[in-house]
């Protein structure tokens, strides 16, 4: 399955992060991740998850392959992108990938003790809490962006009337989701108050170290930068939202540091993360 | 700071100050900084629903929401977290996040959507704080909103129904409480000896499913299991709320 050529130059690149149990399952070459169509269709949100579980599988240094479906959301066993497809399997969002990864003999995470465990998860929940509901706020929530970018990309691929069909369901269920956890009577400034809040926080647990826990990446590590560096890299109706992460110099370190890394270095084989 | 604070919240019961957790978070950071808080309970004589509880009255500002009120506390100097570094502080917004994405789900489900609970201690307990005829409406309104609130924040597929969500949700509680009881270890506060509004958080999701005496109790159960974080609740209580419990 593995080629042996292929196997060597990859051990032999820069510090691996990953630990490889003795029994690891071999993983197939054919091993694909499905998004939305990059140019035209993907919305912040999104791209944001499916990047951090591209960086998360190249950590771990497991090769996958970018497919773009338009209908990707729909193929999703649990109605969220990304999604991968390994072997038989299909698992998606980056927790359940997390554990499935696991499984076959291949985590980050490991080397951590039970407080840092404790540690790494309850900062994955703030992103998630924080950052991505802002994203999908700014997205699905602030008139602006909803008329301009929003609407127009999520049913771009449909015809008309479904592409308004579609894109108003979505919105309607992403303001149901909002009124239920209390944000639904926030404002603009308010929700970016507490993308302030929650990148201060980042900023200040990174500190000066290379990632979160020091010298190895975790899956904290993936999932921060995969919403960082699509934040900073995706054109909205105004950089309000760029400028609260550019606000702190170590966490754009960080973006560049990981995308050097894990993306740059690595050379083809995956499409490229830049944003259209 | 010599304006009265008054804060609207429901009241207490099996020893606590109040069995509602986002009150009890706000009573307890009250303490802890030293806020003079004017406790008001909510009883029969309370007029109509004014939104969410607790609410915070001072001279010219109504605030509710505990982050908001908490926040106000901060900015009128009644500031628990002032010997906290920064990574501390970062720490704290972490953990409550988890707390609100892990806990929360259970804790909602635990008192106002599980039948035998809701029906035989919650329903009575509220209905018997609230005027005729919102007592018919509201625990019930309460409860929808709950059940909501599981159901739009984890109810996506594969979970379709109820059942199967909540069995994903307590899981994730039972998790979330070992990470807490990992986290605390053997000190005596989160953060070294003072307590901090992490403290304050855990207190108010914690206490409530810790004394409250419920019919179905298999978080609880899991709770009382892990003794550090139980010794941390009533800890709380004796060394805070002692001298207000006179009437239970």
């Amino acid at each position: 399955m593995w080629s042996g050529s292929w196997r060597v130059r990859f051990q032999e690149d820069k510090v691996s992060s990953f630990r490889k149990s003795k029994t690891a399952e071999p993983w197939p070459e054919n091993a694909t991740l499905y998004q939305q169509l990059k140019g035209e269709q993907i919305l912040l949100s999104d791209n944001a998850a499916s990047l951090a579980v591209q960086a998360f599988l190249q950590m771990c240094n497991l090769p996958v392959k970018v497919v773009c479906r338009a209908n990707a959301e729909y193929m999703s066993p649990s109605g969220k992108v990304p999604f991968i497809h390994v072997g038989n399997q299909v698992v998606s969002e980056l927790g359940p990938i997390v554990q499935f990864v696991k499984a076959k003999g291949h985590s980050l995470s490991d080397g951590l003790d039970e407080v840092q465990k404790a540690e790494m998860k309850a900062y994955m929940e703030l992103v998630n809490n924080m950052l991505l509901t802002a994203e999908l706020y700014l997205q699905w929530c602030d008139e602006a962006t909803v008329g301009e970018i929003t609407h127009a990309r999520y049913g771009s691929p449909y015809p008309w009337p479904l592409n308004h069909i579609l894109a108003y369901q979505k919105q309607w269920e992403v303001k149901r989701k909002m009124k239920a956890i209390g944000w639904g009577n926030k404002t603009l400034d308010q929700v970016l108050e507490d993308v302030d809040q929650c990148c201060q926080a980042l900023s200040q647990r990174l500190g000066t170290q290379p990632y979160f826990f020091n010298k190895q990446p975790t899956e904290l590590d993936a999932l921060v930068f995969g919403h960082l560096y699509t934040i900073l890299t995706t054109q909205l109706t105004n950089d309000e939202l760029s400028e609260k992460v550019k606000n702190y110099s170590n966490l754009l370190a960080f973006c560049r540091r990981i995308e050097q890394h894990y993306f740059e270095d690595r050379g083809k084989g995956s499409s490229s993360i830049r944003s259209s | 700071m010599a304006a009265p604070l008054e804060l609207s919240c429901w009241g207490g019961g099996w020893g606590l100050p109040s069995v509602h957790s986002e009150s009890l978070v706000v009573m307890a950071y009250a303490k802890f900084s030293g806020a003079p808080l004017k406790v008001n309970v909510i009883d029969n004589t309370w007029r109509g629903s004014r939104g969410d509880v607790p609410i915070l009255t001072t001279e010219d500002n109504i605030v509710s929401q505990p982050a908001k009120i908490l926040s106000f506390l901060r900015k009128q100097k009644y500031n628990a977290d002032y010997e906290l570094s920064a990574k501390q502080g970062a720490d704290t917004l972490a953990y409550i996040a988890l707390l609100e994405e892990k806990l929360l789900p259970a804790v909602l489900h635990t008192f106002w959507v599980e039948s035998d609970n809701y029906f035989t201690v919650t329903k009575p307990w509220f209905a018997s704080r609230i005027p005729f005829p919102l007592s018919l409406i509201l625990p019930g309104r309460m409860s929808k909103g709950a059940r909501n609130r599981i159901l739009v924040t984890r109810g996506q597929p594969p979970f379709y129904h109820l059942r199967e969500v909540e069995a994903q949700i307590y899981r994730d509680a039972k998790e979330c409480l070992n990470l807490l009881s990992n986290r605390l270890g053997t000190s005596q506060f989160f953060f070294g000896d003072t307590p901090s509004t992490l403290d304050a958080y855990v207190f108010g999701f914690l206490a409530p499913l810790y004394k409250v005496r419920f019919p179905k109790v298999q978080l609880q159960e899991h709770l009382k299991q892990l003794s550090n974080l139980c010794r941390f609740c009533d800890d709380i209580l004796n060394s805070y709320f002692r001298l207000s419990l006179g009437d239970g």
